[in-house]
């Protein structure tokens, strides 16, 4: 196309507009002198306009993503920002929910299914990097009610075949220690609360790795136990002031929830301490109960490996129950007497608590519910083949006679 | 079933047969009782008779995963991948990593077969690759199997009533129904004998559930057929098909739960804050097994008996691995 002006070297009016390899050039048709080489110009629209346009929209990134998908991203990018996550897992996370956005089972799902979506991404996300995030947490994060969060988290996980390792205990216990306010002097926590953070984060390790051994962790939601375990380390390393606060004091100081469960969970280990403190010679003396055996939890865990040996057997009776000088067959518990144990212990769960050593088991088979368990197919059952005649008065049974149906029509107003 | 694979149609057949135990007939059909292996003596001679057509039996069992099986070792699987079989592309990885971990249990629980990892380079050339597998299995003495059987705890199954029905008269004529159209768009029905549950619907077709075996089902839904009949629709029992059966059972020893999703985690999802036992969805047979604590076992999603029994002896050694090494 012809353009304005006239060439610098000829004089000549004829400039045309020519490519040179894509590159714009204003050339002087007679001449052959080059006025002006290509301009970069990032105008998408005519160049007369040329405004210029930002990058995001010029590459057309904004229109691929529809509407939905960017406030999605822009929800799980909050929620990584809230949480304080690294980077890397705020773009995983976001290509995740790319991802799941594009199939068909969550395409068309409600606006509050999305942001679940969200949400579950995140959580994804965390628990492949070993980031101990509960779904409690996310669910209160999301206002979501966790029977939904846990519907759309099954299903992401089989849609977009994603194996996410389990719950590392050991980091859950720092995190949620970290949500407690007993570490710092505040007006409202006596003085002889306050705890170092440090020995309280490694003694309620430590103890929740005695209730993962014990087997009261299998199968139970993690946080009661973690509450219950700080609760106990919290006690015993200044038992002398704290043994009269109750757990839900204790709670209430830390700023912490008390789950429902956490007091069963917490009967549950001080029954396991109390059955390791029968073992420790120096403890046999004491009349121990649930209160003082808290004293005694640091030796406890000390000598953990050892006290659950001698305290438990395991169901195969194959652990020998080793002798220690200090703990003779005399002063243990009535029916004890080392061949008596011996023999008894393969016999699993039903063994009296008297006897000192019970099979280390979960506390489901411990107390097993007495359940109605309906019988198994009897010989009669079994040789139904499914083609049997069927009488009719078998079926008559089933048939209201005709004063009945009419009964049953003043009784009941069919609409 | 005609579209159904030699493979399906045979695993059909064996029906309530362990899979240990019809390897070794696979691999030889035409003689069933190989003189150079030791074979299991009394199941055999129920089999013998089931594997006289060996015409249709697939020569071909590359397809077929054992790699569950404890005793198979890295060298086996590895010529099982080699032959294309369309069932084994499906998971390759969690079958090595299955594999793995059945290597290691095998060393873990001593099981009796220390020349098991010999034949298996030997034979590959001159056999099909099932053949490492023949001189395991029929050493495996009867013990070995769990002797477990999970029990059939509900059947699921439905069958096409062929006719529409007035889901309001049959409420109103028959005694063992409630109707509720604000709620559920069916009639409830049950019968005392056998304890079941049908829902019906007005287009014909009927669930019935609760029974606790196949026949049992089969005889239940005809006699709901009868009702509607005597009710005066025509009522017929077409396609009468189990759709999902659900079985459980006790292994009596405690479980890590923890430690089975960690090796098994393709498989596994275990999910404490959700649920307090693992689901374990197993590829072949095609069963989801809800594994707990205590050591209780469910199993559901089969179309057939034997596919619960099957799927239960392959999680056996898995947990027995388990209960050994902790």
């Amino acid at each position: 196309m012809a353009a304005r002006g006239s060439c610098p070297g000829c004089g000549s009016a004829a400039l045309v507009e020519d490519a040179h390899y894509a590159q714009q050039q204003l050339v002087c048709a007679a001449c052959g002198c080059v006025l002006a080489e290509g301009l970069l110009t990032t105008t998408y629209t005519e160049e007369e306009h040329l405004r210029e346009v930002a990058y995001s929209q010029s590459t057309g990134q904004k229109e691929q993503l529809s509407r939905c998908l960017q406030r999605g991203i822009r929800r799980v990018q909050d929620l990584c920002k809230v949480l304080q996550l690294p980077m890397v897992f705020e773009e995983t996370a976001v290509s995740y929910f790319q991802r799941a956005l594009q199939h068909p089972c969550f395409h068309l799902v409600s606006l509050e299914k999305k942001e679940l979506l969200g949400g579950c991404c995140v959580f994804v996300t965390c628990r492949q990097h070993n980031w101990p995030l509960t779904m409690g947490t996310i669910c209160s994060l999301l206002y979501a009610k966790q029977e939904l969060f846990a519907s759309v988290y099954l299903s992401l996980q089989k849609e977009l075949g994603l194996s996410v390792p389990a719950l590392s205990l050991g980091d859950l216990v720092k995190t949620h220690l970290n949500s407690f306010r007993l570490f710092q002097h505040t007006a409202d926590v006596p003085a002889t609360f306050v705890e170092d953070k440090e020995k309280m984060v490694a003694r309620t390790m430590q103890i929740v790795e005695l209730a993962s051994e014990t087997w009261l962790v299998t199968g139970r939601h993690p946080v009661p136990i973690v509450t219950a375990a700080a609760f106990l380390s919290w006690q015993s390393l200044q038992p002398a002031a704290r043994l009269t606060c109750t757990f839900a004091r204790f709670c209430k100081l830390a700023g912490v929830d008390l789950p429902p469960p956490a007091h069963l969970r917490l009967k549950e280990l001080l029954e396991i301490l109390l059955r390791m403190a029968s073992q420790l010679a120096w403890l046999r003396v004491f009349n121990m109960d649930k209160k003082t055996v808290v004293k005694h939890i640091g030796d406890l865990l000390q000598h953990r490996i050892f006290l659950l040996k001698n305290a438990f057997c395991l169901e195969d009776g194959e652990e020998q129950r080793a002798t220690a000088p200090g703990e003779g067959s005399a002063s243990s518990p009535p029916a004890a007497g080392g061949a008596a144990q011996e023999e008894g212990c393969p016999s699993e769960g039903k063994r009296q608590r008297e006897d000192g050593r019970r099979p280390l088991l979960p506390p489901c088979l411990i107390n097993p519910r007495k359940r109605l368990r309906t019988a198994a197919l009897s010989a009669s059952d079994s040789a139904i083949t499914g083609d049997e005649p069927i009488s009719d008065s078998e079926i008559e049974q089933y048939l209201r006679g005709p004063e009945e149906i009419r009964a049953f029509r003043k009784a009941k107003a069919w609409s | 079933m005609d579209g159904a694979s030699p493979l399906e149609r045979y695993l059909e057949r064996c029906g309530g047969q362990d899979d240990l135990s019809a390897s070794p007939q696979l691999f030889t059909p035409m003689s069933p009782y190989d003189v150079d292996l030791p074979i299991q003596t009394t199941e055999d001679v129920l089999f013998g008779s089931q594997f006289n057509q060996p015409k249709e039996l697939p020569t071909d069992f590359s397809s077929v995963d054992l790699s569950f099986l404890p005793d198979i070792t890295q060298d086996n699987k590895e010529q099982n991948l080699s032959e294309d079989g369309h069932e084994m592309q499906k998971e390759p990885d969690g079958s090595t990593s299955r594999n793995e971990d059945s290597s290691t249990l095998m060393d873990e629980s001593g099981l009796s077969y220390p020349d098991a990892t010999q034949p298996s380079p030997e034979a590959s050339g001159a056999c099909p690759p099932l053949t490492p597998m023949t001189p395991m299995t029929p050493v495996t003495p009867a013990s070995e199997s769990s002797g477990i059987v999970p029990q059939l705890q509900n059947i699921v199954s439905t069958v096409n009533l062929a006719c529409k029905l007035d889901l309001k008269n049959i409420a109103l004529h028959a005694r063992n129904a409630e109707y509720n159209p604000k709620r559920f768009a069916a009639v409830i029905m049950r019968i005392r004998e056998p304890r079941t549950t049908a829902l019906i619907f007005s287009s014909g077709k009927m669930v019935c559930t609760g029974a606790k075996s196949e026949e049992q089902s089969r005889l239940a839904a005809r006699k709901y057929a009868r009702v509607v009949q005597k009710l005066g629709f025509p009522a017929k029992f077409l396609d009468f098909k189990i759709q999902n059966m659900v079985g459980s059972c006790d292994v009596r020893f405690p479980i890590r739960l923890e430690g089975l999703v960690l090796t098994h985690q393709q498989f596994s999802s275990y999910e404490p804050e959700l649920f307090p036992g693992l689901i374990y969805r197993m590829v072949k047979p095609r069963i989801v097994l809800l594994i707990f604590v205590s050591g209780k076992v469910v199993l559901t999603g089969a179309k057939e008996r034997s596919e619960i029994y099957e799927a239960f002896e392959n999680i056996y050694p898995i947990l027995k691995g388990f209960k050994k090494a902790s």
